[in-house]
């Protein structure tokens, strides 16, 4: 095994590792950063994602008590203008959903072939019936298909971490799959979220495949790490020169054609990154 | 793993108690504090109940590994934090409930965190124009980046030890003694003190003090940020309080009582970031508010001559601080076998190095790992570290620094990429220098030698253009074609013309945008020198993070038809007030190298090895303070009585406190021996007779007359 002893599998990893296990390779086996731009416009890109983890800020002010008419006056004041519209629609739908014990900006974790997952929620909620109910905000401006976001890594290891998880949450009990439920909330189409339900036949074939592919990373050597065969994807990852697989970034018009996405905005703003000042 | 009977008596304590454990270094505290950790996850308490407290993150360590190991039955994280760490999310979380009564002028929008970069460069702003138009500091001849960050440090210091930052001045006044001319001195010092406040609640900046100020003022009385913590955390475990500030343990003491349990790890004779804040005093003063007090006396990690020799050291001390209250113990000739001197007298410095080199040969040769011997001076200068890294290298020794060797804007890559941004922004007048231009051309240009970059910049650089600065490879002669060669004419060329489009082409115009393309499309590409250079790409992605970090934090406050942020960027990296860091502020130890650090450095480290070499130890830096004009980590600490002068007594006493902390403290972190690396005349040709010297002398000599 060349990963890390104290390595974590992250939606964000096991995506990239699925989208090219060679970029895997580079970002979390050699820690190598390459600084070049994702898409050519990179300003826009980047106003876009910090939005979306202002966004993300305000809700989680929000769920902490925080009086809506003191977020409401950050948002109006917000300098990109389809925060506040995100704001309102989310104002104008969601509170009425959010019934039950809250955990806000919740990590969680569970063990799968020998290795460590970890999972962090926008928005978990536990009704007294011991329903689990995970929300999950996005900012994104197209909502993927259903189908889609069933497909996705984060869908799949959200659930199945939480289920693992359950008992901390239920007072020791195990939840069934079918008391799971997952929201993807589009700040763009407000007044319905994209709902997963979820079954033991899901669990089963999610688990599966998340055990395959946790035991393909861990037991791989450097030469399996291979590039993807999708040359299309190489326009929007930041390695194409070192692969020599492009010199420019790829439009933003393509990227949201494709259907890419950011990594998580709010881990834009995580904590533990930003370096702390000692004292 | 075996418990030793003190760690065994603390994992029968009951889980919903506070325990105060204290102890010297050395005597398995923190080892007790994560099997107290495991403790509490068998008992079924959920991980992210548990908060670890910390005075540097990397002390958790420790506690994140043991959380990996249980990771089988753990369903969350525990939380790892400092009083830092602590503030700014509070004040992030908390922002719209505190902003306008904090007296931010604008409430409504998100506050900007300051790193210690980019407080240094709104420091340097506020005060530069009243250095240079209205005379401050005008007797003091320091380097003006010292004075920002003296002034940052008085503001950190009054918020950490708890009063009011308009009270700097004054206090540090009337500790002085002598001239008028440091009581002008002072008052700048307030003033800008001043004006640096205000400038950052006109602009929502915190720095690390207003945050600090703002969690303890604004958000740690209000019941919402309160209830939040509270019943987020129920368990506590607080390791090294002891290098913690007065009001981190303020914050503790208050929060004790809410804690279902809580078990608080201080080291007796520590305190070593006292320079810093820490306070011994009021950390140990958090034992009388647990349930629960144990002493840890046994050192599991000295043998029985470093025992000794601590023996030795702390009696000559103790007798120079007088303490006669003290039982003072003679060492016993074992002592001698921890000290490793040299045999002849060494007259100059670089002989002091090579027989270092030889001894480490000759241990690692012994079959001591090279992990378990470090090297150690006061503050480790570039000088010596170099000297010993190419002794050590020349002797096949890996070996590691506590630091990379040079900071972000000294390093090539970086060097490259600011000659040629200033190249491709003739408008900003700061054209490269040709010296500076051609190696970045040899940086960037695969297969493009030095000689042939001075050659080549000759022939084509014109900095007096108001243009492009670069003239093609054709409008060279035919003859010098020749001898850069073709290839690199093209190469050249490409790079010529992407400077020429880029600059002006759309989202260039920052400069971090810039750096990313310039990096991404040309410098990063076959037939560049950046191509494949794992290293040098993690080089540039730091200069590109603090340029874009400078570009959020500065670009948004300062804006202005005049203002150029990136011209603005490279005049602050030339003014060595930013990209002034190095690149990674602390690496994990190598397993298989010699370690070189200062010795606060592998203090704090908490890593007890075999062999410890001591350099320099003429050099008085062993024990005195810095020199540091504008501020005073005694003054301003909690126990300095108002009235009271700091004098020359004080001085020495100081001296004497540091000089017993570190020699005990290192001692403490060492098994068997301690090799003494001394000189006559040290790195600056100066005598070496410093306190040090003459302490293990006396103790050596002391030893002998109880031998004999």
């Amino acid at each position: 095994m060349i990963l890390p002893n104290d390595f974590v599998f992250t939606q964000a990893n096991l995506q990239n590792y699925v989208d090219c296990p060679y970029r895997f390779y580079l970002r979390y086996v050699l820690r190598t950063r390459w600084p070049a731009l994702v898409v050519d416009q990179a300003l826009d890109f980047e106003q876009r994602g910090q939005a979306g983890g202002r966004f993300h800020r305000l809700v989680q002010q929000y769920l902490m008590g925080v009086p809506a008419e003191r977020i409401e006056a950050l948002a109006e004041e917000d300098p990109w203008p389809e925060l506040r519209t995100w704001w309102a629609g989310f104002m104008a739908h969601v509170p009425p959903w959010l019934v039950g014990q809250r955990w806000v900006e919740m990590s969680l974790t569970a063990t799968l072939a020998g290795q460590r997952l970890l999972a962090k929620y926008d928005l978990l909620l536990v009704d007294e019936q011991g329903n689990l109910t995970l929300f999950d905000w996005k900012t994104s401006e197209k909502p993927l298909s259903k189908v889609r976001l069933l497909e996705r890594i984060q869908t799949r290891l959200y659930r199945l971490v939480l289920l693992q998880a359950s008992p901390m949450l239920l007072n020791h009990q195990q939840a069934a799959p079918e008391q799971i439920s997952m929201h993807y909330w589009y700040a763009t189409h407000p007044q319905t979220p994209i709902s997963l339900i979820y079954s033991q036949v899901d669990y089963d074939r999610d688990r599966e495949y998340l055990a395959h592919l946790v035991e393909t990373v861990t037991n791989a050597e450097v030469e399996d790490f291979l590039r993807t065969a999708d040359l299309g994807r190489c326009r929007f990852c930041v390695y194409r020169s070192h692969c020599e697989r492009g010199v420019e970034a790829g439009s933003l018009e393509e990227f949201d054609r494709l259907e890419l996405e950011l990594d998580d905005p709010d881990q834009l703003i995580d904590f533990d990154d930003l370096p702390e000042i000692e004292f | 793993m075996l418990l030793t009977d003190e760690q065994g008596l603390l994992l029968t304590q009951p889980i919903d108690t506070k325990i105060f454990v204290q102890g010297k270094a050395g005597s398995g505290k923190t080892t007790a504090g994560v099997h107290w950790l495991q403790k509490l996850l068998k008992a079924g308490v959920p991980p992210h109940q548990i908060l670890v407290f910390t005075p540097q993150r990397t002390l958790a360590q420790p506690y994140l590994d043991c959380m990996h190991d249980e990771g089988a039955f753990a369903h969350s994280l525990i939380t790892t934090m400092t009083l830092g760490g602590l503030a700014r999310r509070m004040v992030d979380l908390f922002w719209p409930l505190i902003s306008e009564e904090a007296g931010f002028a604008h409430p409504n929008q998100p506050p900007h965190f300051l790193t210690l970069e980019s407080g240094q460069y709104y420091m340097a702003h506020v005060v530069r124009p009243l250095i240079e138009n209205e005379g401050y500091f005008e007797s003091l001849a320091i380097h003006r980046n010292r004075i920002y960050a003296q002034i940052l440090d008085n503001l950190n210091k009054a918020a950490i030890v708890g009063f009011p930052y308009e009270e700097i001045g004054p206090r540090l006044k009337s500790a002085w003694i002598g001239g008028i001319e440091q009581f002008n001195i002072y008052d700048d010092v307030q003033r800008c003190a001043d004006h640096f406040r205000q400038f950052c609640l006109a602009h929502n900046l915190l720095d690390f003090s207003l945050q600090v100020e703002v969690f303890l003022q604004r958000l740690w009385p209000l019941r919402l940020c309160r209830e939040h913590l509270v019943q987020s955390y129920r368990h506590l475990i607080a390791d090294n309080i002891e290098e913690d500030t007065p009001v981190t343990h303020d914050v503790l003491r208050d929060w004790l009582s809410e804690f279902e349990s809580a078990l608080l790890i201080a080291d007796e004779e520590a305190g070593f970031r006292s320079f810093l804040g820490a306070d011994v005093i009021s950390a140990f003063s958090l034992g009388s508010a647990c349930e629960t007090r144990l002493w840890f006396k046994q050192n599991l990690v000295n043998e029985t001559a470093i025992a000794q020799l601590k023996t030795g050291i702390q009696s000559v001390i103790s007798q120079l601080q007088s303490r006669s209250e003290e039982e003072i113990e003679s060492p016993t000739p074992a002592l001698r076998e921890a000290l490793g001197l040299p045999g002849e007298h060494i007259k100059l410095f670089p002989s002091m190095v090579k027989w270092v080199t030889q001894n480490v040969a000759e241990l690692i040769e012994s079959g001591v790992p090279p992990a378990e011997i470090v090297l150690l001076a006061p503050y480790m200068p570039d000088v010596l570290r170099f000297a010993l890294g190419d002794g050590l290298d020349a002797l096949g020794i890996p070996h590691q620094s506590h630091r990379p060797s040079r900071a972000l804007r000294d390093e090539p890559a970086t060097q490259t990429l600011l000659s040629l941004a200033s190249i491709a922004y003739p408008g900003w007048s700061m054209p490269a220098q040709p010296v500076n231009l051609a190696l970045a051309l040899m940086q960037a240009i695969e297969g493009l030698d030095l000689v042939r970059a001075q050659l080549l910049v000759n022939l084509v650089f014109e900095p007096g253009n108001d243009g492009i600065l670069l003239k093609p490879f054709e409008a060279i002669p035919n003859a010098f074609k020749d001898r850069i060669t073709y290839r690199v004419g093209e190469r050249y060329d490409r790079l010529r013309q992407w400077l020429l489009e880029a600059a002006g082409a759309e989202g260039s115009q920052n400069l971090d945008f810039f750096l990313s393309r310039l990096f991404g499309e040309v410098l990063s590409q076959p037939g560049f020198g950046f191509h494949d250079d794992l290293e040098r790409a993690n080089t540039v992605s730091t200069l590109i993070e603090s340029v874009q970090k400078f570009r959020w934090t500065v670009g948004q406050q300062l804006p202005g038809e005049d203002f150029n942020l990136g011209k603005e960027y490279l005049r602050m990296v030339q003014d060595g007030v930013i990209a002034a860091q190095y690149l990674r502020t602390w690496e994990e130890r190598s397993p298989d190298a010699v370690f070189m650090a200062p010795a606060y450095t592998f203090l704090i480290s908490n890593q007890p090895v075999d062999v410890q070499f001591w350099l320099d130890i003429g050099s008085p830096s062993w024990y005195q303070r810095l020199d540091q004009p504008l501020t005073h980590p005694y003054v301003l600490s909690r126990h300095w009585t108002t009235g009271d002068v700091w004098d020359a007594d004080n001085e020495l006493a100081a001296a004497h406190e540091t000089l017993r902390r570190l020699s005990i403290g290192l001692l403490n972190r060492c098994r068997k021996k301690v090799y003494i690396g001394m000189s006559a005349l040290d790195v600056r040709g100066y005598e070496n007779r410093g306190l040090l010297i003459r302490i293990i002398n006396e103790a050596w000599r002391r030893s002998l007359k109880e031998g004999a």
